[in-house]
């Protein structure tokens, strides 16, 4: 066909119902906001892996939907989540990123969480045990027993990871939400200890979703040289993308011929236990985690959506904790090689989700996004991508393809492509 | 310092000098000729999130030889990077044979093609702030790099590089 006028350009492309969506649900602030309230602060969210607070008294900050959060390690070992709130004055209790209370603080005592401003002092389980000058003024009005932290649910699963969800009565139980997408790595990541090597963080002016989406498509090999050279095969061409309930996907393993790429090696020698040499399986988690294992190194993403146009990106590596010290060098080489802020592949996913992030700013005319390739549910599938979005529509009880519309269930392409033919 | 009429620190400072207008100007090879059969580079950050010293980018000097090679198969930000560098200390041996620099940096992403080029092309952006610790040999008056360690203080780093710092 040739260049398209506008009314071209933005007619209903000829797929089904499920197999483009409108690009509004990238760019509108309306819809961001609702995805805060209706997915984010529902959901199981991965918040960080339990090696960053490996000592009793340990701690990390972070946040859900704007939520300001923290997770810490009790005397009795157990991971406990609260929300960084003072539930005096609503000062950010914890500041700094990640520590121990077992040092005191110029408000606080040892072993204490301690608010700096007026210097309210809550032990590991969230209890406030200290309210400075608490009866006179007070009285006997309120006190201490009252004023405990918010607590959160959270537990520490699948591999270590540290789940939180703001929802005190979740819809499903975390087994429930992620186990059957998780079954084909379970056995790998929970056969011993695994440990964080590498931590960094992207702003990037794009959707969320957009990023998500290239963690489940793979067609974009096309833009990774790295990809091509180590992967175009027959067996990667039968790589299966398998949806699970709660628009979870799994991409199916092949072995990467990681020495076509020159200066690379094998990675045979550090697999993680129970994974066959140079495999690679990658699980993408509703709404935006993904865990993403190529044989010797694990890489998880986890999304913090930041606008309808901005998202953070936090990028873990982990490897076995018990690695010796020349393990673990080969395999942070094996993580940054590809993966790393400076590495082959993650550089080209990001340039690709911020030029859409440029033609999809607010403001900008709805487009249509296609998500139509049909190959059997094999690599170049983008049924990953389809069955994501019925999952973000229920949720949002919005129309992917028209988000003036109400959620319906969306006609299947494979009925559409049996009509076809 | 002279040994034996031969200002050592002045050809350590002239070296690191050197390397960054060739990194600037992405002469790699440039670059790497001032680097010894030996050369070890390394991109390092210190994360107090995940409590760990990491290492983003390593590599010997045929390793990073092979990664300028492949540069043109990639999809990359062509946004120029220019740097601003300082060599605070320079310390010689004993022999004069050696000497470790420590150098601070700062970098900066000039826009061209990474974002929104209409709106950003032009436009220079604070990347990257560290410190060089180099270790270099000396001989016939010349400096030549065999250690480079980036140390960097960013851990947010966007849509990071495929380049060299
Ligand atoms: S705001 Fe925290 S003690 Fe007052
Ligand atoms: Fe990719």
């Amino acid at each position: 066909m040739p260049a398209r006028n506008h009314a071209q350009w933005t007619a209903k492309p000829p797929l089904a119902n499920d197999e483009w969506i409108d690009s509004r649900i990238y760019s509108d602030q309306e819809i961001f906001e609702q995805e805060n309230e209706r997915i984010f602060k529902k959901v199981w969210v991965p918040v960080c892996h339990e090696s960053e607070l490996s000592k009793p008294y340990d701690f990390r900050t972070m946040s859900i939907a704007n939520e300001p959060i923290i997770v810490c390690r009790g005397p009795d070992n157990q991971v406990r989540a609260f929300l960084n709130v003072c539930p005096h004055r609503g000062m950010l209790i914890e500041r700094r990123p990640s520590g121990s209370f077992l040092e005191g603080q110029p408000s606080g005592n040892p072993k204490r969480i301690t608010c700096m401003f007026h210097a309210w002092q809550f032990d590991m389980k969230g209890n406030c045990v200290y309210v400075a000058r608490e009866k006179e003024g007070y009285q006997d009005r309120l006190c201490k027993e009252e004023v405990g932290l918010r607590r959160l649910r959270c537990e520490v699963k699948f591999g270590g990871f540290v789940w939180v969800t703001l929802d005190d009565n979740p819809a499903v139980s975390l087994e429930d939400w992620a186990g059957k997408a998780f079954t084909c790595l379970q056995k790998s990541l929970d056969a011993e200890p695994l440990e964080v090597f590498h931590y960094h963080k992207a702003i990037i002016n794009t959707n969320y979703k957009l990023w998500h989406d290239t963690n489940s498509e793979f067609y974009h090999d096309f833009m990774h040289y790295h990809n091509r050279v180590t992967g175009f095969n027959d067996a990667y061409f039968a790589r299966k993308n398998e949806a699970f309930e709660h628009g979870h996907v799994v991409v199916g393993t092949f072995e990467v011929n990681y020495q076509n790429y020159e200066g690379f090696e094998s990675r045979a020698a550090l697999s993680f236990p129970h994974l066959p040499p140079n495999q690679w399986y990658m699980i993408d988690m509703f709404p935006g985690y993904n865990f993403n294992l190529r044989g010797s190194a694990l890489r998880c993403d986890i999304v913090t959506p930041l606008g309808p146009d901005k998202v953070m990106i936090e990028f873990r590596g982990l490897g076995l904790k018990r690695d010796t010290p020349e393990e673990r060098q080969t395999r942070i080489n094996h993580h940054n090689s590809i993966w790393g802020p400076f590495g082959r592949n993650l550089h080209e996913d990001l340039i690709g989700v911020a030029g859409q992030g440029t033609t999809m700013r607010p403001g900008t005319e709805s487009r249509r996004i296609l998500h139509g390739r049909q190959e059997n549910q094999t690599i170049h599938d983008e049924n990953g991508m389809r069955h994501y979005y019925d999952e973000w529509g229920r949720w949002m009880n919005i129309m992917p393809n028209n988000p003036d519309q109400t959620w319906s269930e969306r006609s299947t392409a494979s009925a559409a492509v049996a009509a076809a033919e | 310092m002279a040994t034996n009429g031969v200002d050592v620190a002045g050809a350590v400072r002239d070296t690191i000098y050197r390397a960054a207008i060739h990194l600037d100007a992405q002469k790699w090879d440039d670059w790497l000729e001032l680097c010894d059969e030996k050369f070890h580079y390394a991109i390092k950050a210190f994360s107090p999130e995940i409590n760990y010293d990491m290492i983003y980018l390593q590599g010997t000097r045929k390793e990073m030889q092979t990664l300028i090679k492949l540069l043109p198969k990639h999809n990359t930000d062509h946004s120029p990077l220019t740097r601003h560098t300082t060599v605070y200390t320079v310390d010689v041996a004993p022999d004069g044979k050696s000497a470790k620099a420590v150098s601070s940096f700062v970098i900066y992403q000039n826009m061209l093609d990474g974002t929104n080029s209409h709106i950003d092309a032009g436009e220079s952006r604070l990347f990257l702030v560290g410190k060089y610790i180099d270790t270099l040999e000396v001989s016939d008056g010349k400096a030549r790099f065999v250690d480079r360690e980036v140390r960097l203080e960013n851990r947010r780093l966007d849509k990071g590089s495929h380049w060299p710092l």
